[in-house]
């Protein structure tokens, strides 16, 4: 096999006009699923039934189904409603890009509020505890004690979501979204080779990735700037 | 030791190789290549059974020239990389023969006619041909329109109509889909197929097709051939003399008139 290199340098600076689309799935949704992700932690820890119940189930449904079906069914089977298409949602669904970050938001806010839930649990009894014999509210626990812990405690795992998102938005090349992936798609069918373009997508797509988990790597050593020892 | 054990692995490999082109050899089968998706050329009915005219001509095909046939389905931007990948032998799969991809693979001579023709909405008024029959580059500025990737629509539309805003989906079926949803204003596809899969439908009540069937042999080549690897010419002869017996003989229009009330071929493509 010949490994056709001018290719590759043709046809990298394609892909890369790709990079805006592929950013703006992420950050879009990385951003909502945030939001999302503790809306839903806060009914899960509320201790009230109606609260909980319903945020179990949506993560149950998000985290049991994959996320090309989900993202299937939002865009080619939501329109099939005559009440969908006449709704004031119509302007986002009908671009495959509002679908796409609506699926890929819905996925992400599931996963994350889990991780965000292990970082809650992870907070040892004795804060609180040291947090309440001084006279403080359980509201002012969570805000000034709880919330900035179970942060750090769940920032490894949600970096790991956050490079996961990364990938999943190669997903939204499925529905006609002209990302990266989508871009290496239509010129390996062009060109017919699928080696060299796949392979310079994969290596854009770990550059990427390290770019990212170094990002967390300083966050992380920020936020634990006092468990640091001294000497 | 481990001397030994590698000489004894080559022997075995080597062992392996002589079963496996052995094992060919006997009984000559071709692996035909196929979307399966793409009625009534390629299709599965709904006992899973393949159908449709390119399966009646591989199967007459291969009747003539005295082989086996064994299907695989692919996605069609897969196609020919999968072709060169040695994943199958064959292309029979309504591909049409053009110069761009005559680079990579070589065709048999043509069984069908290729042509391309667009579909939009009834309700809308739309004047996108001239009346000698050509397209009016201006009125398809903004339009946005639903293609298959990397087929000859998408080239044709590339060149001749680069003001279109132009949305690439894998399949035929999502582009009827989102024409209905009115995601796009207009789809272009093979107009034999989109009559039958579409516009005689009750999905398809309120579209119709929007101007004349577009043929230029430039983009859309002379017609549909078999593909395979490039210097198989004996494999070719023996495709092409089987093919012109098809035509020759009625067969290939008995394949046609099981779909559609017309012949989907030259009768010179026999000569």
């Amino acid at each position: 096999m010949s490994f056709d290199l001018n290719l590759i340098a043709e046809s990298l600076p394609l892909m890369l006009m790709g990079i805006g689309i592929t950013f703006k799935l992420l950050i879009v949704s990385g951003f909502l699923g945030l939001i999302l992700a503790i809306c839903l932690l806060l009914m899960r820890i509320s201790g009230r039934w109606f609260l909980n119940f319903p945020a179990q189930v949506y993560i149950y449904v998000f985290r049991g189904t994959p996320i090309l079906v989900q993202i299937f069914i939002i865009y080619y089977g939501l329109p099939q409603f005559e009440a969908v298409r006449d709704s004031i949602f119509w302007p986002i669904l009908r671009e495959p890009t509002g679908c796409a970050i609506l699926a890929l938001t819905l996925n992400t806010g599931a996963y994350v509020s889990e991780i965000l839930r292990g970082g809650v649990l992870g907070v040892s009894k004795g804060v609180l505890e040291a947090g309440s014999a001084l006279g403080m509210s359980a509201r002012q626990n969570f805000i000034y004690l709880t919330a900035p812990i179970a942060t750090r405690l769940a920032l490894p795992a949600y970096s790991n979501d956050v490079i996961s998102l990364l990938k999943s938005t190669a997903l939204a090349s499925t529905i006609t979204i002209a990302d990266m992936t989508g871009i290496a798609r239509t010129i390996v069918a062009d060109t017919y080779a699928p080696y060299e373009i796949f392979i310079s997508l994969a290596i854009v797509y770990m550059i990427f990735t390290f770019g990212i988990q170094k990002l967390f790597g300083v966050i992380e050593r920020y936020l634990g700037r006092y468990m640091e020892r001294e000497g | 030791m481990k001397l030994t054990m590698l000489r004894n692995l080559a022997i075995g490999l080597s062992a392996a190789l002589t079963l496996g082109t052995a094992g060919t050899a006997s009984a000559e089968t071709l692996r035909v290549g196929m979307e399966c998706t793409y009625a009534p050329f390629n299709y599965k009915t709904a006992d899973g059974e393949l159908a449709g005219y390119d399966v009646d001509v591989a199967n007459g095909v291969a009747a003539i020239i005295g082989v086996e046939l064994e299907f695989v389905c692919q996605e069609w931007d897969g196609m020919i990389p999968a072709l060169l990948a040695n994943k199958f032998d064959l292309i029979i799969a309504s591909m049409s023969i053009t110069e761009k991809r005559k680079e990579k693979i070589d065709f048999s001579g043509p069984y069908r006619f290729s042509t391309g023709q667009m579909l939009g909405p009834k309700s809308k008024e739309m004047d996108l041909f001239d009346d000698a029959g050509n397209p009016i580059p201006d009125n398809f500025n903004g339009l946005r329109v639903g293609l298959e990737r990397a087929t000859t629509y998408a080239s044709w539309f590339e060149d001749v109509l680069p003001g279109a805003d132009v949305v690439l989906y894998d399949g035929s079926e999502p582009l009827y889909l989102d024409l209905q949803n009115g995601r796009v204003d207009l789809i272009m596809t093979n107009p034999m197929k989109a009559h039958l899969k579409f516009l005689s439908k009750e999905d398809g009540a309120g579209f119709e097709f929007k101007g004349p069937v577009v043929d230029e042999e430039k983009y859309f080549g002379i017609g549909v051939g078999i593909g395979m690897r490039q210097g198989e010419d004996e494999l070719k002869g023996r495709l092409n003399s089987a093919l012109k017996e098809l035509i020759n003989s009625g067969e290939l229009e008995g394949y046609a008139m099981k779909i559609f009330p017309f012949k989907l071929h030259k009768d010179e493509w026999g000569q």
